[in-house]
């Protein structure tokens, strides 16, 4: 115990050069993300003719809005928009859902060959998307599914990595906790509700975060499923902004860009409050 | 692939044996004719809208349509590149559905062509009365397979050398581009001594971004080729002067390669660039500086590139019959003048050049006007490049070799197996 406290003191009063060499790795770990970000979000507010110079512009001058307005009118921006919304929020909910639930049974259930289906869940998590790409395709051709959002929805909606994350954080959880819940007559819902989730909130936080992340930025699999604005989100419209043979316009490339990073940011400055509130949540453990 | 180790070629041949398995449960043996009813239906064109040029699709199909009553095409976002296009019917080919036009590349088409899955035009084309000798004969010769033409030239391209006015004149060089690749050597240290050491005289595409195309014309210009038919000639002594004079440029410090060599020039990095006319629009919109096009180096030493039409084979014949007449009017002389007039592409038939827009169009645009008379000195592209699965990016690689200061002769023998084994494994049992 002795030991703890000299080392916690010991981290408060850093010597002068270990606290230099820390802020210069943080200063460097920011400059790395923020960089290209920055030339993002300046490229997206410059003139044409001011993208390729040298030598190069650091601020926009003159600063100009037209890359967003080009961005907002070339492409059905909006239809799209509002697809990867859809898209996202159901694919969400999906993954959430029966990530939680299947992980929740395959740690806290008892029932037979409970091992064996946690083999299988996991064993489809090696098996890459691209791989199922062909035979999803016909599949979903077949009950003439393309260009509706449940073709582009279910087929992504199994969730092996959410059941692997989840059922380990229900794992981690105290016995004595749910024994005692058990004892006190609480039913398996009640027990998930009331008992497993609000120790888990930073877990699930994390989880769902990372879920919308990804399905904001899927790319083949609705591209393949989706023949125009009707279904295809926002990741597939913006490729219609660049041209393949080079001589692009970046501009409004770099606002779309800029636009499509905005509500995954605004999320996540959101859930990182909750995160947090989670953390202190579970910390009543003992 | 080639240190694959037997566990791991068990797992793939599981893995490929599950999605087959999975494919087959899906039932993909139901007909591939399965949309669009009869000839009825709307005719489905993938596109990937070449040259960003979704409105001037619109616009060809809009009036496709008043001209032809009852027909209707739906435009189709195939993808951003012609890659993708490609990779989305390789889709639609495992699960049905197809398309009945889709844009393929110089790159892509003889692959579909090879494994019959692109229907053959000529007789399509006989039967509907449609006659081909007004396309310029070498885009046309381009889609040639077995004496078949299984694509109608669409948003065709070629390489066009850029120059940087002001350096030229800085350097004292007359206003024009070099005659041959020898005159340009002449002229690289006066340019290098003009605009200094922070610049290049020549900017090039690196090999993962089709240096092999634009090598042709080098290689060309001096003799050589990396193929004559089926046989790879890349060790020939000819190829191999070309490619030394290329590693003479780089050593020299003459030539650099980037990912997208417009970037360089337009930035005024760069004194000239090699360039595909699809990026003309690019680079008069992005140079602040007054700037030159002309033909490439060397008489007739020009590469075609760039992407044409093509209807899948496994279609009804009705669904074919329409789409052919679709294609030919997307190629006709009024549409492949409104099409290369908005994106920079070559116009696609001889006749264009007769054509009353076309002629005020190059009038006030000298520039689009040189790559278009260019068009007369093209040349189709080696087989070892365009039609040998792979053949592009294993140039390109071989060439990157070359420039970082490899033995040019070992690198091209080294080139020349690996293309001749790709050709004679999966190229000579399917002829």
């Amino acid at each position: 115990m002795s030991t703890h406290l000299q080392v916690s003191q010991g981290d408060r009063h850093r010597t002068p050069l270990m606290s230099v060499a820390g802020y210069a790795a943080m200063i460097v770990v920011v400059l790395v993300i923020a960089v290209p970000l920055f030339w993002i979000l300046i490229t997206s507010f410059k003139e044409r003719q001011d993208i390729y110079v040298r030598p190069a512009q650091y601020w926009p001058s003159p600063a100009t809005t037209d890359n967003y307005r080009d961005t907002v009118t070339s492409i059905p921006f909006p239809a799209y928009f509002r697809n990867s919304l859809i898209i996202t929020a159901l694919l969400a909910a999906a993954k959430i859902t029966l990530g939680v639930l299947s992980a929740y049974a395959l740690s806290l259930l008892r029932f037979p060959g409970r091992n064996l289906v946690f083999l299988v869940v996991i064993a489809a998590l090696m098996v890459p998307n691209q791989i199922t790409v062909i035979s999803n395709y016909a599949l979903i051709a077949q009950l003439g599914w393309r260009n509706t959002f449940q073709g582009i929805v279910i087929p992504l909606a199994g969730v092996a990595f959410g059941t692997f994350l989840m059922r380990n954080q229900f794992l981690s959880l105290p016995g004595e906790i749910i024994e005692a819940a058990r004892l006190d007559g609480a039913g398996p819902m009640k027990l998930l509700w009331r008992v497993v989730m609000p120790m888990s909130w930073p877990t699930l936080v994390a989880f769902s975060l990372i879920t919308v992340v990804n399905e904001w930025n899927e790319y083949l699999w609705p591209f393949l499923m989706s023949d125009n604005e009707k279904t295809a989100p926002l990741q597939v419209g913006l490729t219609l902004l660049q041209n393949n043979e080079g001589g692009n316009n970046w501009g409004p490339v770099m606002a779309g860009t800029v636009l499509t990073v905005l509500p995954i940011l605004i999320l996540f400055l959101f859930l990182q409050r909750q995160m947090i509130k989670g953390l202190t949540a579970g910390a009543v453990k003992s | 692939m080639n240190d694959l180790t037997r566990r791991g070629f068990l797992g793939l041949a599981g893995a490929a044996g599950v999605a087959a398995g999975l494919a087959a449960c899906a039932g993909s043996g139901s007909s591939p004719t399965s949309s669009g009813a009869g000839g009825g239906g709307p005719i489905q064109f993938w596109s990937n809208h070449p040259g960003t040029s979704k409105d001037t699709e619109t616009k060809i199909i809009e009036a496709f349509q008043k001209a032809n009553p009852g027909f209707t095409v739906s435009l189709i976002d195939g993808g951003k590149n012609y890659e993708e296009v490609a990779q989305k019917f390789n889709a639609a080919l495992a699960g049905g559905q197809l398309p009945d036009v889709i844009v393929a590349s110089d790159v892509t088409w003889f692959n579909f062509a090879l494994n019959k899955q692109l229907a053959p035009l000529d007789d399509l084309l006989a039967a509907a009365g449609l006659k081909t000798d007004d396309y310029v004969t070498a885009l046309y010769n381009d889609y040639t397979f077995n004496g078949k033409h299984y694509a109608l030239p669409f948003a065709r391209s070629t390489p066009l050398f850029y120059y940087n006015k002001a350096m030229w004149s800085a350097a004292g060089l007359p206003d024009r581009g070099p005659a041959t690749w020898a005159e340009f050597k002449e002229w690289a240290p006066k340019l290098a001594a003009a605009i200094g050491a922070d610049k290049v005289p020549l900017q090039m595409a690196d090999g993962s971004n089709y240096l092999d195309w634009y090598f042709q014309n080098m290689a060309w210009s001096m003799g050589g080729q990396m193929s004559k038919e089926w046989t790879a000639t890349a060790s020939d002594p000819k190829t191999v002067a070309a490619g030394t004079f290329l590693q003479d440029l780089a050593k020299n410090k003459w030539v650099k390669f980037s990912k997208s060599p417009d970037a360089e020039f337009s930035a005024g990095i760069a004194a000239c660039a090699l360039q595909s006319t699809g990026t003309l629009g690019g680079i008069t919109k992005n140079a602040k500086f007054d700037f030159g096009t002309a033909f490439l180096p060397g008489d007739g030493a020009c590469p075609t590139g760039g992407a044409g039409v093509a209807i899948p084979a496994g279609l009804s014949d009705e669904r074919k019959k329409n789409a052919v007449k679709f294609i030919e009017y997307l190629t006709n002389v009024e549409s492949t003048v409104t099409f290369t007039q908005a994106t920079g592409y070559m116009p696609v038939r001889k006749s264009a050049l007769d054509n009353e827009a076309e002629k005020a169009f190059l009038e006030k645009n000298p520039r689009a006007k040189v790559a278009v008379q260019q068009l007369a000195k093209t040349r189709s592209q080696d087989n070892a490049r365009v039609l040998v699965p792979g053949g592009g990016a294993r140039i390109g690689k071989a060439l990157d070799q070359i420039v970082q200061g490899q033995d040019v002769a070992t690198v091209f023998a080294a080139l020349d197996k690996e293309t001749q084994a790709a050709i004679d494994s999966q190229i000579k049992p399917k002829l």
